[in-house]
């Protein structure tokens, strides 16, 4: 490395850093059931002027007037269809459920480690993996299934994106991230699985700040960085 | 040909620097051993480049100074490293992700043979009955760019560009450039085109010591450095 | 005449606790499970997964949500969702806690949240969670708020798994789940077994000891995997294994006093799965000038090794070949030579449950000769199957009694990567310390892949 702090991922703001999300781009977006959800950059999605997003996540979680989620993003009219394994929480009812019965928003259910292992085989750079998950069940319908060893495997192609959304605790100039407990989450398969990966972090440090011993994300992964607002 | 043997051609300092040229700003790169090693001293001032290795760290510096060695912090060719700022660390699983999932921009990998095709030999000489294959099928199947530094012809000045590989092969048209010390050669669809030559030389005589058919490209020049 | 009172969420929770022991690794699905880590006695006993990725120890305070990420008590580490799905999928928990809307008679089971969402029916973490655990518990109230039995001999929903082994907990009983059908061992204080029965869907038969539900939680023995050295950690190693040995290619991150103990254990026909073959001995690499550091080549020398399988196997140079060359030119081992990248994918791909899988890395060369290929997006792949092993011998930094590990710099290489797949897995460290006093967010390996804590003792040299 040369002339280190010279250079940075960093972005002026959530919307300078997805200037160039497009219509019917495919996105990741981190988060668990309220946990280490984006959200300056959900917010910088519902304001631009997109439509048509294929989201990738793990489902709503609407919760609360002052925070921001995918149920937010679709009541805001930019998605057509939604990959998840939880959809939404039959308790706390949204724009997901409304825009789903409707039939105006596609929904793709996919089991949690299925999806986690199909977003990790892209961005690995694997063709496809051959996995057990849902042997026996509706998940096995229209499937390759094939025996290994005796035991029966459905073949799982890769996931690949155009975007992922991450939501870290901290970062350096260079794109490393750490995490701050389950906050982790989806996080690093979604950073490795997207063509541009933008974090939203609480702090950025110059290169250096980060113990190198605790990246969790390494910048190879991660194009752009933006402080959460 | 004996007049070309003894004609003189450019060292592999130069070889590096031309190389160092065609990485880019910000780009994640993956230097192999030999040749490929010495780019990383041909930067232009200001230029970033995040050096990734398959011991398992990213954003490589310098080469430790004699009595800082220590054995946690080593490159894939075993040199030990300098502790930088903006290093992280990972496993192999992790560092091989990153090569085959695309993440690596460029890689920059000695050879035995490169073939008309951009198909690469370089892990293993048959008569030795076994090879060490290492991580080079991984960056050659997996860097978005695989560079190949080296000389034009091998010690019995046999040219290692040629139409098919008769060595093992270590990745299928993998190759995008070929850098020399005679010439800069890109792989294309159509073949391989002939961009520079070094000075003093002609693009005949590079094609004699090349045994595979070159395009001369329109814009053919002198080795830019 | 009005029935007993059932019992509430607090006692199912602490009833559903009873059957996890101290060292088990129970995946919790989400809702009434993720009660449990809240009644269980505290200290380093039952390790419990949360779907978020939380790795917890003994008595966690419940889960918040909402927030930006919750994190774990002293011994805990945490987990991206892909970790924990590796985890389940490789069959590392010996137990599943899991809350279905419906049971029926075969096993089969419907997750509260695919009946909660009729139309879409997202079963969430719990398709891998079930799939693969040991056992399951299952956490449910026996009948739904209008009375409908929720152990049904049909599920009415499409199901999310079918189990073979496990026991229901419910407010009103507890019934086991055999090959043979279900039977009820427990009523809840103050119910008789006809009245659970009638209230369940399914055929039930009662068992000879029927008794009453109890919800008091003995103490837990604290797990402790130290061992007090190398060679007792290896000592079951029996011939013809096949192991695993770490190690770029340096002295770092190599197991130098597991591989010593290994050559004192003396064990034979082994199949070696590593980086090299030994080369650090004969090149000096990654070694600090002067040193000549002891690897691999001892066990060949010693004539333990049947076949490596290894990127690197052999010298860069034949003009000092290793003693596995010497050997292979002997005609005494075998070699299996793996592009780096797919020996990392293979052994992944064995510690994550994922029987196969397509790279394009070698399509096209000697080394994947006569192995399937598919064009997928217009390019070739191969299909290259996962590695296993009986035995992992690694090097970490730091461990706790735990088996969490932490390593150094570019030493963790192959470390971290074989640790889930191997049966026993024995780690080397410099310093063993106390669960908790691991900062959880570095712990690069949970203990739950860790069988074996080794010290490298003080006045061991790894250089000959």
């Amino acid at each position: 490395m040369t002339e280190s702090t010279a250079y940075t991922k960093v972005f002026d703001s959530p919307a300078a850093a997805l200037d160039d999300l497009f219509d019917g781009a495919t996105l990741l977006i981190s988060g668990h059931r309220g946990m280490g959800v984006p959200e300056s950059l959900l917010r910088a999605v519902i304001e631009s002027s997109v439509h048509d997003l294929t989201c990738i996540c793990h489902g709503a979680w609407p919760h609360g007037d002052d925070s921001v989620d995918l149920d937010d993003l679709v009541k805001a009219g930019r998605v057509g269809k939604l990959i998840t394994p939880h959809g939404f929480d039959p308790d706390r009812p949204g724009a997901v459920r409304s825009l789903w019965e409707s039939g105006k928003l596609q929904i793709e259910i996919v089991p949690q480690g299925v999806l986690a292992e199909q977003l990790r085989a892209g961005g690995a750079g694997l063709g496809g993996v051959f996995i057990p998950d849902g042997i026996g069940t509706r998940f096995q319908d229209g499937q390759e299934v094939r025996r290994f060893n005796g035991r029966d495997y459905i073949f799982r192609g890769a996931i690949h994106a155009d975007f992922a959304l991450l939501r870290a605790d901290s970062a350096d100039l260079f794109g490393n991230l750490t995490y701050r407990g389950s906050q982790r989450n989806w996080n690093p398969p979604m950073a490795m699985a997207a063509r541009i990966s933008v974090a939203e972090v609480d702090e950025i440090f110059e290169p250096g700040g980060i113990d190198p011993e605790l990246v969790i994300t390494p910048g190879i992964f991660v194009k752009r960085v933006v402080q959460t607002l | 040909m004996p007049d070309l043997e003894d004609k003189p051609r450019l060292d592999r300092e130069i070889i590096a620097m031309r190389v160092a040229k065609e990485l880019p700003n910000g780009g994640y790169v993956n230097l192999g051993i030999g040749i490929p090693t010495l780019v990383s001293a041909y930067l232009a001032p200001g230029q970033v480049v995040f050096y990734h290795s398959e011991s398992g760290v990213l954003n490589c510096g310098p080469l430790a100074e004699e009595g800082e060695e220590d054995i946690n912090l080593i490159n894939a060719g075993g040199q030990f490293l300098q502790p930088v700022p903006g290093m992280s660390y990972f496993g192999s699983a992790d560092a091989f992700a990153m090569i085959r999932g695309g993440h690596v921009d460029v890689t920059v990998l000695g050879a035995h043979q490169v073939s008309a095709r951009g198909d690469l030999a370089n892990w293993m000489l048959p008569q030795r009955g076994v090879g060490n294959v290492g991580g080079a099928m991984d960056l050659a199947a997996g860097a978005d760019d695989v560079i190949v530094a080296m000389e034009h012809t091998d010690r019995q000045d046999h040219p290692k560009i040629v139409e098919e590989c008769t060595l093992p092969l270590t990745g299928k048209g993998c190759v995008s450039l070929i850098v020399t010390d005679l010439a800069v050669v890109r792989c294309t669809p159509d073949g391989l085109v002939l961009e520079e030559v070094a000075p003093g030389w002609t693009a005949e005589e590079v094609q004699e010591l090349t045994a595979a058919r070159l395009m001369i490209s329109p814009d053919l020049q002198e080795y830019q450095l | 005449m009005p029935s007993p009172e059932r019992i509430d969420n607090q006692r199912l929770a602490r009833r559903a606790a009873r059957e996890l022991a101290s060292g088990e690794v129970a995946l919790l699905g989400p809702g009434m499970p993720m009660l449990v880590p809240g009644v269980v006695p505290s200290g380093p006993g039952v390790t419990f997964l949360s779907d978020s990725g939380i790795v917890g120890v003994g008595h966690q305070a419940p889960q918040t949500t909402e927030a930006q990420g919750t994190s774990p008590g002293p011994g805990g580490s945490l987990l991206s969702t892909v970790e924990l799905a590796a985890l389940a999928r490789a069959g590392y928990s010996t137990a599943a806690v899991l809350q279905p809307a419906q049971v029926s008679a075969d096993g089969g089971f419907c997750h509260w949240t695919s009946e909660a969402t009729p139309g879409l029916l997202p079963p969430g973490p719990a398709v891998e969670m079930a799939a693969n655990a040991g056992r399951i518990v299952f956490m449910l109230p026996h009948t739904t708020t209008d009375g409908q039995p929720n152990i049904v001999p049909q599920c009415t929903l499409p199901i999310d798994g079918t189990v073979t082994r496990g026991v229901i907990v419910t407010d009103i009983g507890v019934l086991i789940i055999e090959q043979a059908g279900l039977t009820l061992t427990e009523v809840a204080p103050g119910w008789r077994s006809d009245d659970v029965i009638s209230l369940t869907g399914a055929s039930v038969s009662v068992a000879t000891g029927l008794k009453e539900m109890e919800f008091s939680l003995d103490d837990m023995r604290p797990v402790n995997k130290v061992f007090s050295s190398g060679l007792e950690a290896v000592r079951d190693m029996p011939d013809g294994s096949t192991v695993m040995i770490d190690g770029f290619a340096g002295p770092g991150g190599m197991p130098h006093y597991l591989m010593v103990a290994l050559r004192d254990h003396g064990a034979r026909g082994l199949t070696m799965i590593s980086n090299t073959a030994g080369i650090a001995r004969i090149i000096g690499f990654g070694t600090p000038p002067g040193y000549q550091a002891i690897d691999h080549s001892i066990l060949i020398e010693n004539g333990q090794i049947r076949k490596a399988v290894a990127s690197y196997p052999v010298s860069p140079s034949p003009a000092r070949p290793s003693a596995f060359e010497l050997a292979w030119q002997r005609g005494e081992v075998e070699i299996e030579v793996v592009p780096q990248g797919t020996l990392a994918e293979r052994l992944r791909a064995g510690g994550a449950g994922v029987a196969a899988f397509y790279t394009p890395t070698g399509a096209g060369t000697l080394l994947t000769e006569g192995k399937e290929t598919r064009m997928i997006d217009g390019r070739e792949y191969v299909l290259e199957t996962a590695l296993h092993a009986d035995y992992c011998l690694i090097r970490g930094y730091k461990a706790d009694t735990m088996g969490n590990v932490v390593y150094k710099g570019t030493s963790r290489n192959f470390n971290a990567v074989m640790a889930p797949a191997a049966q026993i897995t024995v780690i080397e460290v410099d310093e063993i310390v106390g669960p908790g006093e691991l900062d959880p967010e570095a712990i690069v390996t949970p203990g739950v892949y860790v069988d074996r804590v080794v010290q490298r003792p003080s006045d061991f040299s790894p250089y000959e």
